[in-house]
């Protein structure tokens, strides 16, 4: 464990023959070795499973499988069937929502994520690192991937099993060893650690993990939907949110959570239904329509969609109100730089100055910039996707926090997240999405137990393996 | 910071290293020969600068120099004045820049394979247009453009200072040059910040497409010829300028000064092997290498910076 950062991907790569070490000794099996290739080391036995996709796209689930190691026949042609068949009765025994001649590419990123664990368990490894396996996994996948832990444990294989998720580290993990700032700070069985500790030496220092918002009394609506559609992934949508509110959306990956964010921020088009901002019907048909109407996203995907990560932090900040500190064309400079200087103040953005580049910046902070250029726009309704992910134990609260802060600055927040106890945590209310529905609508102070009672309802195991395609 | 320097200082050196090497190199004769001969490239290679920094290629600007400088010196043939016939060789450019754009972002196919295409099409046009035979019939005037000197230096540096200068200011103090930054550094996120992504994208192409009008003129004064196959394989060298002086066929990076830079590196290099008596053959050979190298040294300091 350790927070982003604190070197976990790197020492992992060193171990998995990705990245060279510049100093000490690794005993594999009781022999010193030093791994020069990620091939060398799956000889040796020692496989990874990547937090982000090493997958070819253009290939099929078979065919990534088995990458590198294909199934070869005279003058160097590829075996095809065998490889398939291969694939398919490795799919089928852990029951994953995949077919072997899907084209990776086209998969969502927990379909990525489980070709990914595939290949790893193909090589019939005796240490298999898993980076973050579950970070894109619905729960129900998520369950599949402990079992498959358990599994190879049994099986007297090694696993190192690197999360944030301190809830996950209890079901897999026997011992633990917690990194910060590319050292070992802590290890023991995980038995002897209670949850606050581990946090202590994690961030190293006292951190409040439980966040709890005060509710304000909600004001004028902001945002409502009305029976919006997009066949077959949407249906009649309704939904309204109020300056000061927060609102949750839960539900299985594949439930329709992203799908709706992406329709009110003008990605997709409605088929059918209608949008209200402050109670007047507008036509969203373009992102640009969206943060004309004071729409904002800040999406699950960051670094892709978020962020210009090559460019200064300060231009990442107005790029979408350049219009504003703009006089014919030109940028006037000094209240471009009042207005970025105004708003890394407000949310407290730790860098060294507005010319780092944003892709610098740790995750949390990263996602600061992002609000930060909403916010510098005027946005009023935020559309939080996956806030947390890929931010620090430490940072998610203070992302919490600026998420407070824009309610009670009279913003309205939708926020979809896959965790329920930061949902519960911060939410008024929360909706639960179910096959491109909204199927309940809980109180802020509802249980976990509640929530999957309704997302996760017979028939819904279809739901997810739509999604994975 | 000595390395984003080292075009500059390569430049530098390349200039001493000269005038010690060769007695005719530091004459105003040879010198104002240089500026003219890179003034082509270099007008061209702003353009490039600015499309490449969004995110773009442009391999038709070799053509469309040729049909700029044909139509503008067509236009003069049969009476025009020479500022209207310069306005035609820009506008030219201009058309062909949004037809690249428009392409790109209405068709969104990739801009290598568009203006590959365009290539084809700018050429054939300028080829069937002219019969395959150069304009000659031009007003005598028309020659100061591209030969003639203002206040003792050759007309083409003021122009090209003018254009430098332009440039400049678009790319580093207008939305358009914010956009294209923004656009080339992640498409995606300029989409989702609520850019007008394809406004801008076109309207790089087209000013561009401008820049290379202009210098298919200033080449067609030079010559005081339409030529239909002039400009051929200028496209690889303006986009070697753009490189050597830093900017990334990734998008997002650039600058006018290094692309100045960049050029007149290639200009001196071609210019000092004929001082010297290096045979073209290997001047080609040796600008190939000094491409590799400087988009080498260049990756090299990206990947130093600290994470």
């Amino acid at each position: 464990m350790g927070e982003n950062g604190a070197g976990k991907s790197t020492m992992m790569k060193i171990v998995a023959g990705m990245q060279a070490r510049d100093g000490g000794e690794m005993l594999w099996q009781g022999q010193p070795v030093n791994f020069r290739s990620p091939a060398e080391a799956a000889a040796n036995g020692i496989a990874m499973v990547h937090q982000e996709s090493l997958l070819a796209p253009h290939l099929s689930v078979a065919e990534n499988i088995f990458l590198g190691r294909e199934e070869r026949r005279p003058f160097g042609f590829v075996n095809r069937r065998k490889m398939q068949e291969a694939a398919a009765r490795l799919i089928e025994r852990h029951g994953f929502p995949l077919q072997a001649d899907w084209q990776v590419g086209r998969l969502s990123p927990a379909g990525k994520q489980l070709v990914e664990i595939c290949r790893a368990i193909q090589h019939g490894s005796s240490l298999l690192i898993f980076d973050e396996p579950t970070s894109s996994l619905s729960d129900a996948e998520t369950a599949e991937v402990f079992k498959i832990v358990r599994t190879l444990r049994q099986r007297g294989t090694g696993v190192i099993y690197i999360t944030h998720r301190l809830d996950e580290l209890r079901e897999v993990g026997d011992r633990v060893t917690v990194l910060r700032d590319g050292e070992t700070v802590h290890t023991s069985d995980i038995a002897e650690l209670t949850t606050d500790r581990l946090i202590q030496y994690m961030v190293g220092r006292e951190v409040n993990a439980i966040y709890r918002r005060e509710p304000l009394p909600p004001g004028d609506e902001l945002l409502r939907l009305e029976g919006l559609s997009r066949r077959p992934l949407l249906q009649d949508i309704n939904l309204q949110i109020r300056a000061g509110e927060i609102v949750g959306l839960a539900g299985l990956i594949g439930a329709g959570r992203t799908e709706l964010c992406r329709l009110i921020f003008g990605l997709d088009e409605a088929d059918s239904g209608q949008i209200f901002v402050s109670g007047r019907p507008v036509r969203i048909r373009s992102p640009r329509d969206a943060v004309r109407e004071g729409i904002a996203l800040v999406p699950e995907d960051r670094q892709k969609t978020g962020l210009a990560t090559g460019l200064p932090l300060g231009v990442n900040i107005t790029l979408a109100s350049l219009p504003a500190v703009s006089r014919f064309g030109f940028i006037l400079g000094r209240q471009e730089r009042e207005v970025i200087a105004r708003q890394m103040e407000r949310l407290r953005v730790k860098a060294e100055s507005p010319k780092q580049l944003a892709g610098r910046l740790s995750g949390g902070n990263q996602q600061k910039i992002v609000i930060a250029k909403w916010l510098a726009r005027g946005a009023k309704v935020f559309l939080f996707d996956e806030p947390t992910r890929g931010i620090d134990v430490g940072a998610k609260v203070e992302v919490f926090e600026v998420m407070d802060r824009l309610a009670r600055s009279g913003a309205g927040i939708l926020m979809v997240s896959s965790e329920l106890p930061e949902l519960l945590q911060v939410a008024d209310r929360i909706l639960v999405m179910r096959q491109g529905r909204i199927v309940a609508e809980l109180p802020g102070r509802t249980t976990q137990e509640e929530i999957m009672s309704y997302a996760a309802l017979a028939g819904s195991v279809n739901a997810s393996q739509e999604s994975v395609q | 910071m000595i390395q984003r320097l080292l075009p500059f200082l390569t430049l530098i050196a390349l200039f001493v290293g000269l005038a010690i090497a060769s007695p005719h190199f530091l004459t105003s004769t040879n010198l104002s020969s240089v500026v003219r001969q890179t003034a082509v490239i270099n007008i061209m290679a702003l353009g490039m600068t600015l499309i490449i920094i969004s995110g773009g290629i442009d391999l038709s600007v070799g053509a469309i120099l040729a049909m700029g400088g044909l139509l503008g010196a067509m236009a003069m043939e049969r009476g025009a004045s020479i500022p209207v016939g310069i306005s035609i060789g820009i506008v030219t450019g201009m058309f062909w820049g949004l037809v690249n754009g428009f392409l790109t972002t209405r068709l969104k196919i990739n801009p290598f394979i568009v203006t590959l295409g365009t290539l084809g099409i700018v050429r054939g046009l300028t080829l069937i247009i002219s019969n395959g035979l150069p304009v000659h019939q031009l007003p005598a005037d028309f020659s100061f453009l591209g030969e003639g000197t203002l206040f003792g230096v050759p007309f083409v540096l003021w122009i090209l200072l003018v254009a430098a200068a332009a440039v400049h200011v678009m790319l580093e103090h207008t939305r358009l040059g914010r956009y294209a930054f923004a656009i080339g550094s992640n498409p995606d996120a300029a989409f989702y910040a609520g850019i007008p992504v394809a406004f801008h994208i076109t309207s790089v192409y087209a000013i561009g497409g401008m820049l290379t009008g202009l210098a298919g003129m200033v080449e067609a004064s030079r010559l005081m010829t339409g030529q239909p196959t002039a400009g051929q394989g200028y496209e690889l060298q303006a986009i070697a300028a753009v490189v050597i002086g830093g900017g990334s066929l990734r998008g997002g990076e650039g600058s006018v000064i290094g692309t100045l830079v960049g050029a007149f590196i290639m200009g001196l290099l071609a210019n000092g092997s004929d001082l010297l008596g290096i045979s073209p053959y290997l001047q080609q050979a040796i600008i190939g290498g000094v491409i590799i190298l400087a988009v080498t040294v260049d990756e090299l300091r990206k990947r130093r910076l600290p994470a």
